[in-house]
């Protein structure tokens, strides 16, 4: 199995251009450390001899994505979709139902806010199943444990203090998703 | 092979599908795909994130038809979408994810 996976950040729209996006998921699946795929090693040479070397366009990423092994089980995940510029987002969403059209043992999950949902559908279509991710209390729960056992400062922590922490905290975030959710 | 790549002396065939390459072709190749190297964000995700939280999501419906295609013949979701409002965990879901396949294949490989 091999997995593969890209951030998108609002921070840096020009470096993830969908070349990029699909060309790092791409160095991320190749299979054989230390070698080289023929068919991106050809097109990589095939370039090289172009005065100035030509820009890696993406149909060509596309096919080497399929020249991967094919019957290898692949996850590809991409995170923050809706941080990808939108003049970029169809295109990628564009590719990467082309690559799952001609990879049938490939899957990719995604994460995005609510208003990226309506394009991710248009673009892949019945393939798609969707998930709302919400707080749950014993999520919040377990994180603030986790977060107070790595307190810098225990001595000035107690029994009390925790459980106020905690409290608060919690309905806090309660109360804030409920805003949100009433929108 | 094309002739293209026999033109490079520093790559030869290691089976049909394959060429070894000198280390710094490579990474000139490799960097020719792409620049970026999300690999090191990863990195940070997986120290960050906390065990047991978003486990749920690994129970779901959706996830498992997604996981482990669709069991009962109905339509066959190869894409999973999880949206939510912005700190939810959206990406430390995803991780989750990432280490239940692997784990689910370090599995496999025993039996």
């Amino acid at each position: 199995m091999a997995v593969a996976c890209f951030y998108y950040d609002f921070a840096s729209p020009e470096a993830q251009s969908p070349t990029n996006m699909l060309g790092s998921l791409l160095k991320q699946l190749l299979p054989v450390p230390g070698a080289i795929p023929v068919e991106i090693g050809q097109r990589f040479w095939g370039h090289k001899k172009v005065i100035g070397g030509r820009k890696l366009q993406l149909p060509d990423i596309v096919k080497m994505f399929t020249s991967l092994s094919p019957l290898r089980r692949t996850f590809i995940c991409v995170d923050a979709l809706d941080e990808c510029v939108p003049k970029h987002l169809l295109e990628v969403l564009d590719a990467l139902g082309q690559i799952l059209r001609r990879s049938p043992n490939t899957r990719m999950f995604m994460t995005g806010r609510p208003h990226i949902l309506g394009a991710v559908e248009r673009k892949l279509g019945g393939r798609t199943a969707s998930v709302p991710i919400k707080p749950r209390d014993d999520d919040i729960v377990t994180y603030l444990r986790a977060r107070l056992s790595k307190d810098t400062t225990p001595e000035v922590m107690n029994s009390g203090l925790e459980n106020d922490i905690m409290n608060s905290v919690h309905e806090e975030v309660s109360e804030t998703y409920v805003e949100v959710g009433a929108r | 092979m094309s002739r293209a790549f026999t033109d490079n002396i520093n790559s030869f065939n290691v089976s049909n599908n394959f060429i070894l390459t000198a280390a710094d072709d490579e990474s000139k190749t490799l960097a020719w795909l792409s620049p970026l190297e999300p690999q090191v964000r990863h990195q940070d995700i997986c120290e960050q994130r906390v065990d047991g939280v978003g486990d749920w999501l690994l129970e779901t419906k959706e996830f498992r038809n997604w996981y482990n295609g669709n069991e009962h013949g109905g339509c066959d979701h190869t894409v999973l979408f999880c949206y939510g409002d912005p700190g939810v965990g959206k990406s430390y879901i995803r991780y989750k994810m990432i280490k239940e396949g692997q784990t689910k294949v370090i599995i496999a490989d025993n039996r």
